[in-house]
C-alpha cells in the first residue's frame, strides 16, 4: 500500500494526472459523441446541480427538504417568463432566477426551518405539492399560462463561442447545452467547495451533527440555515434555468417541478453520497444512465432485463431504481463515494499534512 | 344549514379515511421514530391485492380481510427485512428506503396492472344513487355512513389495543425507550414489525374505502389521500394518535367547507392547498402539532 504525504510530489503528480483524464474526458464527450448522448450529459449536468443544492441543506446540515422541485420550477418559470414576455437574453435569466429563488428560499427557510425531523419533512413535501397548483391557479395564468405551461421559449442567437467553433443546428444546440451545463456546474462545485472549506461550512456540519451543541458553540443557528436555504434554492435554480434553455418547455406536470423531482434529486444525492462534494456528479451520471438503459426494457424484450420484465409493457425503470437505492441503503449507506473512497484507500492513503500550531 | 350539514357530513367520512391512514403514520413514527413515505403506496398496492381477489371470485368483504392480512406481512416484512438493518447503520437511512419503497411500490403495480383507465372497484356498502336517509335535509348515502362507521370502529379497536392489552403496553415501552424495554424483556423486534404491520393494515382498509367511494382504482390512488393523512398527522402531531384522528376529521371537513362555499376563488385543485397552508400556520405556532410532545433533547 502506497503512503503518499499530502502537498508532496507524488501527490501532486496524482493529482495532475487525476485533473487532465478529467479534463480529457469532458472534451472527448462532446466532441465524438451523438447528439442524443450528448443530450444526456446536458440533462445530466441540471440534475447534479440540482442534487449538489439540495446537498448542501440535506447532506451537510441535515435539514430534510423535498421542497426543492419548487426552486428548480421557480428557476425554470423565471427563464421562460423573461426570455418569452419580456425578450431578455438567455445569459441574465441566471441571474434573475438565483436572486428571485434565493428571496423565496429565505422566505421559506425562514419560518420552516424552525420545524425539525420528521415534521420538516412533511411541511417540505406541502411546499412540493403545492407549487404546481399554484402555477395552475387561474388567478395566475396571467404570469404562468396556467395547467398548459409555457412553451417555445425559444432564443436564436446562440452566441458564438470561439473555442468551441461555429454551433449550429440541432447538434450544436446540444453541444451548447453540454458546454452551459457544464460551466454552470463547475461555478455551482467550486461555490459549494469554497462555502464547505469555510467557517460556513463548518457551522452547517456541526448544525447537522448536533443542533444544540452548534449554539452553544457560538453558531447562529437560525441566520446559517436560512442563509443556505436561500443559497440552495438560487443554486436549484439554476439547474432549473438550465432545463428551461435545453428543452424549451415548463410545465405544471414537468418531472422536475413537481414532487417527483424532489425525490430524485434527493436519490441522486444519496447514491452518489450524501454530504460529499464530489457525491452528487457521480450520482446523476449514474442516474440519467441508468435511466435511459432501463427506460427501453419493457418494450423489447431481448437480454436478461428483458426476460425478467417481458411480462408487462410498462417500463420498470423505476422500480429497478427503488430497489438500487434500498440495495445502497442496505450495503453502502456512505454511496458510492464512500465505497470509492474505501477501495482507493485499500491502494493508497494520503497523510495530512501536519497541522500542529508552529511557534 | 342542510348545505352546511351536508358539508360537514361529507367531511367526516372523507376524514375519517384521512384519519385511518394518519393513524399509520402516527402508529409507526411512536413505534420506530420514523417516517413512512410509502404509507400511502403500501395502500394502494394493497387495494390492487383486494380488487385481484375479489376479482377472482371471492367476496369483497372476505378479500378486504385477506387484503388486510397481507398488508400487515407485507407491512411487518418490511421492518423486519430492510427497515431495521438500515436503521442500525443510518437512521435517516428509513426515510430513504420508505421514498424507494414509495417508488418500487408504485411501478410495480403500474407494471402488474397495467390498463390506462384503472379499475373498477365495488363498495362495501350499497352505492346505488338512491341509497340515501334523509336526516334534517342533508343526504347522508349509505356508503359514507359506512366508511365512518367502519373506519370509527376500527380507530375504537386500536385504542382498546393501545391502552387495554398487554402487546399495547409493550409498544408504549419500545416507544418511549426501546432499550429498557429490551432489558425488562419486551420482544421489541416483534413489537416494532408488527407496528409496521399494522399501520399497513390500517392502510389497506382505507385504502379500499377510498377504491369503494371512487369506485375507480389506478395506482395514483392513495397520493392525495396520503398527503391529506401527513397533513392531519402534521397537524396532530405526530406522536399523537388522537390527535391524528381529531385534525383528519377536521382536515375532512374543512375541505368540504372550503370547496363548498368559496368554489370560485380557490377551485377544486386549490382546496389541497388549504388544508397544507394550514399547516404552515400550525407549525409555526407549534412546531410538534397540536397534540404532539415536544422532544427533549440532551446534549
Amino acid at each position: 500500500m502506497l503512503k503518499i504525504k499530502e502537498g508532496s510530489l507524488q501527490h501532486w503528480a496524482i493529482r495532475i494526472v487525476g485533473f487532465a483524464l478529467l479534463a480529457l474526458l469532458v472534451i472527448y464527450i462532446p466532441t465524438q459523441s451523438e447528439t442524443a448522448r450528448i443530450g444526456q450529459f446536458a440533462s445530466a449536468f441540471t440534475l447534479i446541480i440540482a442534487a449538489m443544492s439540495l446537498n448542501m441543506v440535506l447532506g451537510f446540515t441535515g435539514q430534510i427538504s423535498l421542497g426543492h422541485s419548487a426552486f428548480f420550477g421557480i428557476g425554470g418559470y423565471t427563464a421562460a417568463i423573461l426570455i418569452r414576455d419580456h425578450g431578455w437574453s438567455p445569459g441574465y435569466t441566471f441571474y434573475a432566477a438565483a436572486v428571485i429563488a434565493f428571496v423565496v428560499g429565505c422566505l421559506i427557510g425562514l419560518p420552516v426551518l424552525r420545524i425539525r425531523g420528521a415534521y420538516l419533512a412533511l411541511v417540505t413535501l406541502a411546499v412540493a405539492v403545492l407549487f404546481p397548483t399554484l402555477l395552475r391557479w387561474k388567478k395566475l395564468e396571467w404570469l404562468t399560462d396556467g395547467a398548459k405551461g409555457i412553451d417555445s421559449v425559444k432564443y436564436d442567437d446562440l452566441p458564438v463561442w470561439p473555442i468551441l467553433g461555429e454551433l449550429k443546428g440541432r447538434d450544436g444546440r446540444a453541444v451548447f447545452s453540454y458546454w452551459l451545463g457544464l460551466l454552470v456546474l463547475v461555478i455551482v462545485y467550486l461555490v459549494c467547495r469554497g462555502l464547505i472549506r469555510s467557517r460556513v461550512g463548518r457551522s452547517l456540519i456541526a448544525i447537522r451533527d448536533n443542533e444544540t451543541a452548534a449554539a452553544v458553540m457560538g453558531v447562529n443557528v437560525t441566520r446559517t440555515k436560512v442563509l443556505i436555504f436561500g443559497i440552495s434554492a438560487s443554486m436549484c435554480a439554476l439547474a432549473g434555468v438550465l432545463a428551461t434553455l435545453n428543452s424549451g418547455v415548463v410545465t405544471p406536470d414537468g418531472q422536475f417541478v413537481t414532487l417527483l423531482g424532489s425525490i430524485i434529486f434527493l436519490l441522486i444525492m444519496v447514491v452518489g453520497g450524501a454530504g460529499t462534494l464530489s457525491g452528487p456528479i457521480i450520482g446523476g451520471l449514474v442516474y440519467v444512465w441508468l435511466d435511459n438503459t432501463t427506460r427501453g426494457i419493457g418494450t423489447d424484450s431481448s437480454g436478461v432485463l428483458g426476460f425478467v420484465f417481458g411480462w408487462t409493457d410498462q417500463s420498470p425503470a423505476t422500480l429497478i431504481l427503488g430497489l438500487a437505492l434500498i440495495v445502497i441503503m442496505l450495503f453502502a449507506p456512505t454511496g458510492l463515494m464512500g465505497l470509492l473512497r474505501k477501495l482507493t484507500r485499500r491502494i493508497m492513503t494520503i497523510i495530512p499534512r501536519d497541522i500542529s500550531p508552529t511557534q | 344549514m342542510e348545505r352546511l350539514l351536508q358539508y360537514i357530513f361529507d367531511g367526516l367520512s372523507f376524514g375519517a379515511i384521512y384519519a385511518l391512514l394518519a393513524l399509520g403514520l402516527v402508529v409507526v413514527f411512536r413505534g420506530t421514530g420514523h417516517l413512512n413515505f410509502a404509507q400511502g403506496e403500501m395502500a394502494m398496492f394493497c387495494t390492487f391485492i383486494i380488487w385481484q381477489i375479489n376479482d377472482w371470485g371471492v367476496p369483497l368483504i372476505l378479500a378486504v380481510v385477506i387484503g388486510m392480512v397481507f398488508g400487515f406481512l407485507l407491512g411487518a416484512g418490511t421492518e423486519a427485512t430492510v427497515i431495521r438493518s438500515v436503521a442500525k447503520k443510518s437512521p435517516g437511512g428509513v426515510f430513504v428506503v420508505s421514498i424507494a419503497l414509495f417508488l418500487g411500490l408504485n411501478s410495480l403495480a403500474t407494471m402488474i396492472w397495467d390498463r390506462a383507465e384503472g379499475y373498477t372497484m365495488g363498495s362495501l356498502f350499497p352505492n346505488k344513487p338512491l341509497d340515501f336517509v334523509r336526516v334534517l335535509g342533508a343526504e347522508w348515502r349509505y356508503k359514507f355512513i359506512g366508511v365512518l362507521v367502519v373506519a370509527l370502529a376500527l380507530m375504537g379497536l386500536l385504542f382498546l389495543l393501545f391502552s387495554k392489552t398487554k402487546f399495547g403496553l409493550a409498544m408504549r415501552s419500545v416507544a418511549s425507550n426501546p432499550e429498557s424495554a429490551r432489558l425488562v424483556g419486551v420482544p421489541s423486534g416483534v413489537v416494532l414489525a408488527s407496528s409496521w404491520g399494522i399501520a399497513a393494515a390500517m392502510g389497506a382498509l382505507s385504502g379500499a374505502l377510498v377504491g369503494g367511494i371512487n369506485g375507480q382504482l389506478t395506482p395514483s390512488l392513495m397520493f392525495s389521500v396520503f398527503i391529506y393523512a401527513s397533513a392531519a398527522a402534521t397537524l396532530g402531531g405526530l406522536d399523537s394518535p388522537g390527535g391524528a384522528v381529531i385534525a383528519g376529521l377536521s382536515i375532512g371537513i374543512g375541505e368540504q367547507l372550503v370547496a363548498g362555499y368559496i368554489p370560485g376563488w380557490i377551485g377544486q385543485d386549490l382546496k389541497l392547498s388549504v388544508a397544507l397552508i394550514s399547516i404552515f400556520v400550525v407549525l409555526l405556532v407549534k412546531p410538534s402539532g397540536l397534540f404532539g410532545s415536544l422532544k427533549v433533547e440532551r446534549v
